[in-house]
């Protein structure tokens, strides 16, 4: 009682105001950074991705006068050939920061805090993004200069500098698309709450999908691949544009587009269902 | 906490609630409410509806049909939430890779209460020791403690707590129990759910018994005892053959309860008393024997239990259809 008691002298003030947008925002970037599996999962990242794209550039570079390397003198792709991979690894961090919540039941907790539950959703968003964005903008910038240095030292292989035409889009479109695909995964997590279910939906969309559609015939396959969208979000990291597909900005706007329908339905159903 | 803070108004009311999982129906058509300044038990088997109406009340599940408010408005519609509700669920609803601290600090940043109430709670709690522990580490007992934390993080007037007790130490029972009692008693609303009848017997004032989802009875404890009809006097003497019969004639019910006493109920313990000592038979025992809280919750929900034990002849359930 007396234990009771005491904790009850300490008065709260009065609230001034009930929590906003902000308060929310705050708040899941509190979840995101007290979790270590974050700064893990994202070094761990940066580690494959830059490390993948340099152990290729070099295989392929080392091996510049052999016929089957010979044909692939496009500098840009093979600098960023581990990206594949990292798009993956966004996904995953997406797909965890929603079903995180539902497999350990702190969704409840969550949703007792913040009633409105779009407002829960945005304030994932907004985090997701300005992370994954300056993570992978970072990561790719570095990408590209150990990938550029590795290529400098086996001259004459061709280079590529960042003031060339478009390679600096390439390189920046890098961060959007991490953000774009990442938030595929959030979406699916949102709509489908469990982890590994989620992750293989998102497998699906990024890999799997679109082969299986580009072994339809050709007629069907050349829409499809200009229009399924992380192919054709997939042109912003091209410097030049490809036959059967989107220029890099309409490309980029269908995959955006993909994400806001993905994005609605994940509202939609968290608003509506039962948490 | 706060203190001379007006909480007369702090209630929950529920009107018709009903939910629906599939065929099943999980709370059936339910209406009570809950009044500020004591501890409210919310019984019922395992099964009846308890947490599904908690969490209807909270705004985490959707009602098929009816309302449920607290202080006349609905959670999802409350400004500040946290500070007018608090609750635990589910005690173990954190990531288990989440220092305890940096758990409530979220909360308390969503709900824009101000970072030193964290450490506040922690210590009321008795976990500040423990404070910068994963969370995945603590024992049940410490997780139900860091629940509470989190309930009482904004101070509220009401609070809803579903089954705080289980799975807790006896030491951690009398702390629970103390804590509701006393969050009673400074005018809050306290809405404690449970399995136990005997738990609640200790604790709560007022009982809300569900069965099956619908209301069995919504009463003072004292009044669930009378109504239910166990209560009887326990008689015991030397001589049964020469009491038994004058009592029957007196219109009394006599039953020999197995352990070479009588259970007589019908006349009370004086007119027992009258006749034995006409009858000039010695009383080594004349006891009234009331129905404990958990015989009168057997009696009312024995028809609400949602699984009964089946009593199948071993031979039969392994037999050929």
């Amino acid at each position: 009682m007396t234990q009771v008691a005491q904790a009850m002298t300490a008065p709260l003030p009065v609230a001034g105001r009930g929590p906003e947008f902000s308060d929310t925002v705050r708040s899941e970037w509190t979840k995101m950074r007290t979790l270590r599996s974050t700064p893990i999962t994202l070094a761990v990242t940066a580690f494959i991705v830059i490390g993948l794209s340099a152990l290729i550039t070099l295989a392929v570079v080392a091996n510049q006068n052999r016929p089957e390397t010979s044909a692939r003198r496009n500098p840009l792709s093979i600098i960023q050939s581990g990206w594949g991979l990292g798009s993956l690894a966004f996904e995953v961090l997406g797909v965890l920061m929603v079903t995180n919540e539902y497999s350990s039941g702190l969704i409840a907790e969550t949703l007792l805090a913040t009633p409105r539950r779009l407002r829960v959703l945005l304030a994932k968003v907004s985090v997701f993004v300005v992370l994954v964005f300056v993570v992978a903008e970072v990561m790719s910038f570095i990408n590209f200069f150990v990938g550029h240095a590795i290529i400098s030292a086996y001259a004459p292989f061709p280079n590529v500098a960042l003031s060339d035409h478009n390679v600096l889009r390439a390189v920046i479109g890098n961060g959007i698309l991490a953000v774009l695909v990442g938030l595929i995964g959030l979406s699916l997590g949102a709509i489908l709450r469990h982890t590994a279910g989620a992750i293989t939906a998102s497998v699906a969309v990024l890999f799997v999908l679109p082969l299986v559609l580009m072994a339809l015939p050709t007629s069907w396959e050349q829409p499809v691949e200009e229009y399924w969208p992380t192919q054709a979000g997939s042109q912003l990291e091209e410097v030049t544009r490809q036959a059967h597909a989107l220029t890099a900005w309409w490309g980029t706007g269908d995959l955006a587009l993909f994400v806001l329908v993905l994005l609605v339905i994940a509202g939609y159903a968290l608003v509506k269902r039962d948490a | 906490m706060v203190q001379g803070h007006e909480r007369a108004d702090c209630l929950i009311e529920v009107h018709n609630l009903t939910k629906r999982f599939g065929q099943k129906v999980a709370v059936d058509d339910l209406s009570f409410e809950v009044q500020p300044g004591a501890v409210t038990g919310f019984l019922g088997p395992n099964g009846a509806g308890k947490t599904t109406t908690l969490r209807l009340i909270l705004g985490l599940a959707h009602p098929d049909k009816g309302t449920a408010t607290i202080n006349g408005t609905p959670y999802q519609r409350l400004r500040a939430p946290m500070r007018e509700v608090g609750a635990l669920l589910d005690a173990k609803a954190y990531h288990p890779g989440r220092k305890a601290r940096n758990h409530l600090l979220a909360l308390a940043q969503a709900g824009h209460i101000p970072r030193r109430r964290v450490d506040e709670v922690l210590g009321f709690v008795g976990l500040a020791d423990v404070a910068g522990r994963k969370a995945g580490t603590f024992s049940l007992g410490m997780a139900q403690r860091l629940g509470i934390a989190a309930a009482l993080l904004g101070d509220p007037g009401v609070l809803l707590f579903d089954e705080p007790v289980n799975g807790l130490d006896p030491e951690g029972i009398l702390w629970v129990r103390t804590l509701m009692q006393s969050l009673a008693a400074q005018g809050r609303t306290v809405f404690v759910s449970s399995h136990l009848m005997s738990e609640m017997a200790l604790t709560a004032s007022h009982v809300i018994l569900i069965g099956r989802g619908h209301l069995i009875a919504d009463s003072s404890v004292e009044d669930l005892v009378k109504r239910s009809s166990g209560s009887f006097v326990r008689l015991r003497t030397p001589n049964d053959d020469l009491v038994a019969p004058r009592l029957v004639a007196a219109g009394a019910n006599v039953q020999a309860d197995g352990d070479g006493a009588l259970m007589v109920s019908g006349l009370d313990q004086s007119a027992i008393g009258d006749i034995v000592f006409q009858a000039g038979v010695p009383v080594h025992e004349l006891s009234l024997q009331e129905a404990s809280l958990e015989e009168a919750f057997m009696e009312l929900t024995r028809d609400d239990v949602e699984f009964h034990a089946r009593h199948q002849p071993v031979a039969q359930a392994g037999a050929p259809q």
